[in-house]
């Protein structure tokens, strides 16, 4: 199957500043894919890009479109949920329903009529009188009503108590995922979405640090909890990051030999929080 | 079509002035009418009072199309600003609606929807204005101003200034919209700081003033090229002047489309405001700093 998304090159400056240095990734339909960055990495730009919300350079293929020049028509096809709360103040959540099913093809008010009715959010009410959470969800609610073939999640959740954010993402894996859903999200809250992923990408300083199916992580990346005594020894393996946890210190392998580590102890899985912080420390092997 | 009528009735939702201040206008004017005490003159002729009637109906005209003029300005620049400073923007573009559609609809409304809802406006103040008025006066004028020849002329003044100003105005059009697109902040500020700017660059440094007669021209210029003045002296402030029929005072003699539609100024003024709107169609596109 050809990929949904394809990015060769891409690059994007802002006068001198780099937030894109000529990446290359791919998603490929029915992936969840996780882009994971510190701010300022880069994340932002690039989905914004996918969107077709900016320029840039080298060559982007998404749905078969070329975003920038094709914005209005990839939008048939693709949805976003970019930020929080972004639903204008003065718009009705009934009058919100009745303008996308006027201009989306895709559109099922039916199926946001029916999402909202599970909430207490009423359709008379505007967006100003609505909570942030419920503007969230009644964003959740127009965008799983439509028939998508890529959703774009940019931190969907940023600065929601953790109800609204459990509520966000159980109505997401509820209510919209199936295998034939393709998904693109990036979150600060890695945590919260990492049993959801099927992969991820680490972008840091406009770069891909790591592009990594969640099945390739257990088979790549492996953590151990050592005492100090056993310290020397397990550096020889070659840790690519450590930490001081309890007494002990974790250390990270990329690509070990896992026989050989299984004699310091359990070798676990590192979350990808963890990894996330493993592969982007400044200063590794602090 | 259908994604325009959408994006037509969505400035309706979200700019509910644009028939909240014609219609508290309409309001203030019949409340006047019908408490306010009538101080005209009457005047010894059925033609004098007629031309009084139509003056008095341009009045009323004049006065919705100053609030619309106004109205028009705040709502250019806004347009394409607000929806940027709240970040609503974000939802817009993830619709399938393309940038140029969105700026068009914008535009239509400037043009178009606003425009008729003042016209409507005017004509339904009129209509109570003299229905009040011929109530209360008995009078001449209020009889007279029920001649159907008057109001045909104040509807086709009313569209005929609806075309010509859409056209005349069009760069100072294109260019609120083009900063309505572009401004992070203080739209009204850079509507106005840019032309002072180069107006008074050209003074200091070249000595000459051709940025601020195309400007003057511009903004003052409308009624000399739409209008025959000559036309209105002889029959609205003289209804009896010497010369011309009596009894038909009238406005069809004001109006000058061949002067207008011949006027070089018109047409390389309408291309100058169009590449406004094709540039903040563009800035619509790539301004991506929300």
């Amino acid at each position: 199957m050809s990929p949904l998304i394809q990015a060769r090159d891409l690059s994007k400056k802002f006068g001198s500043h780099v937030a894109l240095d000529h990446i290359n990734f791919a998603v490929q339909p029915g992936r969840i894919v996780g882009l994971i960055g510190p701010n300022g990495a880069g994340k932002t730009t690039a989905l914004r890009a996918v969107l077709g919300l900016t320029s840039y350079d080298g060559a982007l293929d998404v749905l078969g479109r070329e975003p920038f020049r094709e914005r209005a028509a990839l939008m048939r096809e693709a949805s976003f949920i970019a930020d929080v709360a972004v639903l204008p103040s003065w718009l009705s959540v009934e009058h919100a329903i009745e303008f996308v099913a006027g201009v989306h093809p895709k559109f099922r008010p039916e199926r946001a009529r029916a999402l909202l009715a599970k909430t207490d959010i009423a359709g008379h009410r505007r967006m100003r009188e609505l909570s942030k959470g419920m503007k969230t969800m009644v964003h959740l609610a127009l965008t799983m009503a439509i028939d998508a073939r890529l959703l774009v999640l940019d931190e969907p959740t940023l600065g929601l108590d953790i109800l609204a954010r459990r509520e966000f993402y159980d109505a997401l894996v509820n209510d919209y995922m199936d295998e034939t859903r393709t998904i693109l999200i990036t979150t600060h809250q890695v945590e919260e979405i990492e049993n959801l992923l099927t992969d991820v990408l680490f972008i840091d300083k406009g770069r891909i640090v790591l592009d990594c199916s969640m099945d390739d992580i257990a088979a790549r990346y492996a953590a151990i909890a050592v005492s100090e005594d056993e310290l020397a020894a397990a550096r020889a393996e070659q840790p690519f990051h450590e930490r001081p946890m309890l007494g002990k210190r974790i250390l990270y392998f990329e690509r070990p030999n896992f026989e050989r580590l299984a004699a310091f102890g359990d070798v676990s899985t590192p979350s990808v929080a963890d990894l996330f912080v493993a592969k982007l420390s400044r200063g590794v092997n602090a | 079509m259908n994604t325009y009528v959408w994006l037509v009735k969505r400035e309706f939702w979200e700019n509910r002035a644009i028939w909240i201040i014609p219609a508290a206008i309409v309001v203030l004017l019949t409340l006047a009418a019908l408490f306010g005490t009538i101080e005209a003159t009457f005047f010894d002729s059925a033609e004098r009072t007629r031309s009084m009637a139509g003056m008095m109906f341009l009045a009323f005209g004049a006065l919705f199309f100053a609030a619309m003029s106004l109205y028009s300005y705040w709502y250019l620049l806004d347009c394409l600003y607000t929806d940027r400073k709240d970040r609503s923007v974000l939802f817009w573009k993830s619709l399938p609606i393309s940038d140029t559609a969105t700026v068009l609809s914008k535009l239509f409304l400037a043009l178009v929807a606003i425009p008729i809802v003042y016209f409507v406006a005017a004509d339904v103040a009129s209509l109570l204005a003299a229905f009040v008025l011929s109530v209360r006066a008995h009078s001449l004028l209020g009889n007279s101003l029920w001649h159907p020849d008057v109001w045909l002329q104040l509807q086709a003044v009313w569209l005929y200034v609806i075309v010509t100003t859409a056209i005349w105005f069009l760069p100072v059009t294109g260019w609120l919209l083009l900063i309505s697109a572009w401004a992070k902040r203080a739209v009204i500020l850079w509507s106005v700081l840019p032309p002072l700017a180069v107006i008074l660059a050209e003074r200091l440094f070249i000595g000459t003033h051709v940025i601020l007669r195309l400007i003057g021209v511009r903004l003052l210029g409308y009624p000399y090229r739409a209008f025959d003045a000559s036309g209105y002296d002889a029959n609205w402030a003289n209804g009896s002047s010497p010369g011309l029929p009596l009894g038909q005072p009238s406005a069809w003699r004001m109006l000058d489309p061949w002067h207008f539609l011949t006027s070089p100024s018109t047409w390389i003024g309408a291309l100058f405001g169009a590449l406004l709107i094709a540039a903040a169609i563009q800035l619509r596109a790539r301004r991506a700093d929300y």
